[in-house]
């Protein structure tokens, strides 16, 4: 009975994992909003996973939000111990359901899988395959895409304000990926960063593979979102920006941020001063205002980064920017 | 912290040199160091860190490399001289640490005037690059007006900051985390902890092999950066003081403007017009001030809720 192995206690898979073919790949699949039927899914995720190798198992974890799990999913579980389900207990979101999943995952490699068909499932091999040769991760990209014009057009936008930050990634949208465990569990995921995934894994060093997969029929429908998601993403790319160049140096982006806004205010002020004192009256001018406006401006944004330092300071000690590839 | 400095498998000093993109100067750097202080009854380890470079300085530091002498650290992406000197630190073992340039403009032929001079009492010895073979405008101007405003503005009066060649004591390192680009003030940083910090002067030579990783765009880094420095080199535990003394400059231009109001007020001259100017003026700086005080409790917030050792932690030695 190969497919039970996988269960043995956790310094049994270990130890198995040291064994050339050993290795066990958790299959966590965030069920949070949109979902397929779960249970054609795992057949077909199965099927692919299983010309690899036969010691694997599928972490379905349901968001608070989501409701509950479909009985057949769950009853499945009953009989396969290859299934786990998991329920988060409130609204937690994507990001914190696939934490939740690498944390319960009892595989050495874990896989990230979307509730719903993105790529042709046969893709998963590839993916393992880079990890088993070299790849830290290995993310899939959609590739050939049958998505229409509109998705491609979002898609190609996203990407190219993402790529001024750092990477090269093509298809962040995918959520098929595949990694070490236990770089899975060092990615600091909060928020909506589950989406960066790839670029997250890259700036921290890591060997970030992109595998183009073809895209699966079903995923190619036109998607168009509200407003507010589109404000957000545009949010999540200035946040990574920020965290990409100020992380450890805060004061200088809100210090030159400031000083840009406090030297046109000087100099407006500055004006004005010498007009007054040639006698010529200011009080009822506008750009007074818009002067004084700007150097109040500037002088928070200095403030700001000041107590930005503070905290950076505070931190530091426990905080390393590098990280070791190897040692002689 | 863990001591090292009674642990006799651990060797006397080490070593740390960060080196990027610095193939040639690899095995020269290592027979100098060996060079320099052979003869000596030292246990020495040297710990080249590759700061991840493109081209084979890694492939060099792995075949110059023996167990326990020459160690060689590879970081998986480039973090810059800061965090590659602090790679080393941590993985240093010895009682006293040094650090030097990986571009052989340091002489190792200095390390021994260094270690003795370490011995007379100091926690901090730093290298002070005489006849200093750099350009003039771009290299040695700006770094010697850096000096001087780093003097000023800390108290630390040391010639020359930058030079890479410098000696640490190990009980020194466990309290100082170095991150951004603050291997520039290193001194100034150390004395902050109560290090007692020397200078000695050493060679400085051009460079052999390889090119300058140095730009004029760390001038207006090295202004702000100051700023910082300033902040947490003496406030760091009372932030709210340093806000408040950062608040004196608009506190008194709002006051200044405030009694030229009062003044207008009470018609010593000045037309209606120059009464709401004026008040408008001393309003924004007394805000602007008050502002300032506010962030002040932020940053003391921020610093009560720190549970975990910070830098300001003493650490305690009971001697009977």
């Amino acid at each position: 009975m190969a497919t039970h192995s996988a269960f043995a206690p956790r310094a049994t898979s270990r130890r198995s994992s040291e064994d050339t073919a050993g290795e066990i790949v958790s299959l966590i699949i965030p069920v949070v909003r949109r979902a397929d039927d779960l249970i054609v899914l795992h057949d077909a995720f199965a099927a692919a996973v299983s010309t690899v190798t036969a010691h694997y198992e599928f972490l379905f974890v349901f968001d608070g939000g989501f409701g509950p799990p479909p009985e057949a999913l769950v009853a499945r579980s009953r009989r396969d111990r290859r299934i786990r389900v998991l329920r988060l207990a409130y609204a937690f979101g994507e990001t914190a359901a696939l934490r939740a999943g690498i944390a319960a995952s009892r595989g050495n490699v874990v896989m990230t899988i979307p509730p719903y068909f993105q790529v042709q499932p046969q893709g998963v091999a590839q993916l393992l395959d880079a990890v088993h040769n070299g790849a830290d991760v290995a993310v899939a990209r959609r590739c050939p895409r049958r998505d229409g014009w509109l998705n491609r057009l979002q898609s190609y936008v996203f990407h190219t304000l993402i790529r001024s930050v750092s990477g090269g990634f093509h298809d962040m949208g995918c959520g098929v990926r595949a990694m070490r465990r236990d770089i899975g569990e060092s990615l600091r995921l909060y928020g909506d960063m589950h989406r960066f995934i790839p670029l997250l894994a890259f700036r921290e060093g890591y060997r970030v593979a992109e595998i183009p997969l073809p895209q699966h029929a079903a995923d190619a429908r036109p998607r168009v979102y509200k407003p507010g998601i589109y404000v957000r993403r545009l949010l999540d790319i200035m946040t990574l920006f920020f965290l990409a160049k100020f992380t450890e140096k805060p004061l200088r982006f809100f210090g030159l941020l400031g000083s840009t806004l406090f030297a046109p205010g000087a100099l407006i002020t500055l004006v004005l001063l010498v007009q007054r004192l040639e006698g010529v009256g200011i009080a009822d001018r506008p750009v007074l205002l818009l002067g004084v406006l700007l150097l109040a401006l500037g002088v928070q944004l200095v403030g700001i980064g000041l107590v930005g330092e503070m905290i950076v300071y505070l931190k530091a000690p426990h905080r390393r920017s590098y990280r070791v590839r190897e040692t002689t | 912290m863990v001591q090292h400095s009674f642990d006799r498998s651990c060797p006397d000093v080490s070593v740390v040199a960060p080196l990027y993109n610095e193939s040639a100067n690899v095995v020269p750097l290592v027979e100098s160091i060996f060079g320099a202080l052979a003869g000596r009854a030292l246990e020495l380890e040297v710990l080249l860190v590759d700061d991840s470079s493109s081209d084979d300085t890694w492939e060099r530091i792995h075949a110059v490399a023996a167990p326990a002498r020459v160690r060689g650290i590879r970081l998986a992406h480039n973090v810059g001289q800061t965090a590659a000197l602090m790679a080393g630190f941590d993985h240093a073992r010895g009682a006293v640490v040094l650090s030097l340039d990986g571009d052989l403009q340091n002489d190792p032929r200095d390390i021994p005037a260094i270690l003795e001079k370490l011995e007379q009492g100091y926690d901090l010895v730093c290298g002070w690059r005489q006849r200093r073979q750099d350009g003039l405008l771009l290299r040695r101007l700006p770094s010697w007006c850096a000096n001087r405003l780093i003097g000023w503005l800390t108290g630390v009066r040391v010639t020359d900051n930058g030079c890479s060649l410098k000696a640490y004591r190990r009980e020194l390192l466990d309290r100082l985390t170095l991150y951004s680009d603050q291997h520039r003030f290193i001194p100034a940083l150390a004395a902050s902890l109560g290090a007692r910090v020397a200078e000695l002067p050493v060679r400085h030579h051009a460079r052999r092999f390889g090119k300058s990783k140095y730009g004029p765009s760390r001038m207006v880094k090295v202004l702000v950066d100051l700023i910082t420095l300033k902040m947490i080199t003496t406030f760091r535990a009372r932030p709210f003081v340093g806000f408040c003394v950062v608040a004196l400059l608009p506190l008194g231009l709002g006051l200044c403007f405030g009694v030229a109001w009062v003044a207008a007020l009470t018609g010593f001259g000045g037309a209606k017009a120059s009464v709401l100017v004026l008040a408008s003026a001393a309003l924004l700086w007394a805000g602007a001030a008050f502002y300032m005080g506010m962030l002040g409790l932020v940053a003391e917030v921020a610093l009560h809720g720190e549970r975990e050792a910070t830098p300001d932690t003493p650490s305690v030695q009971e001697l009977a």
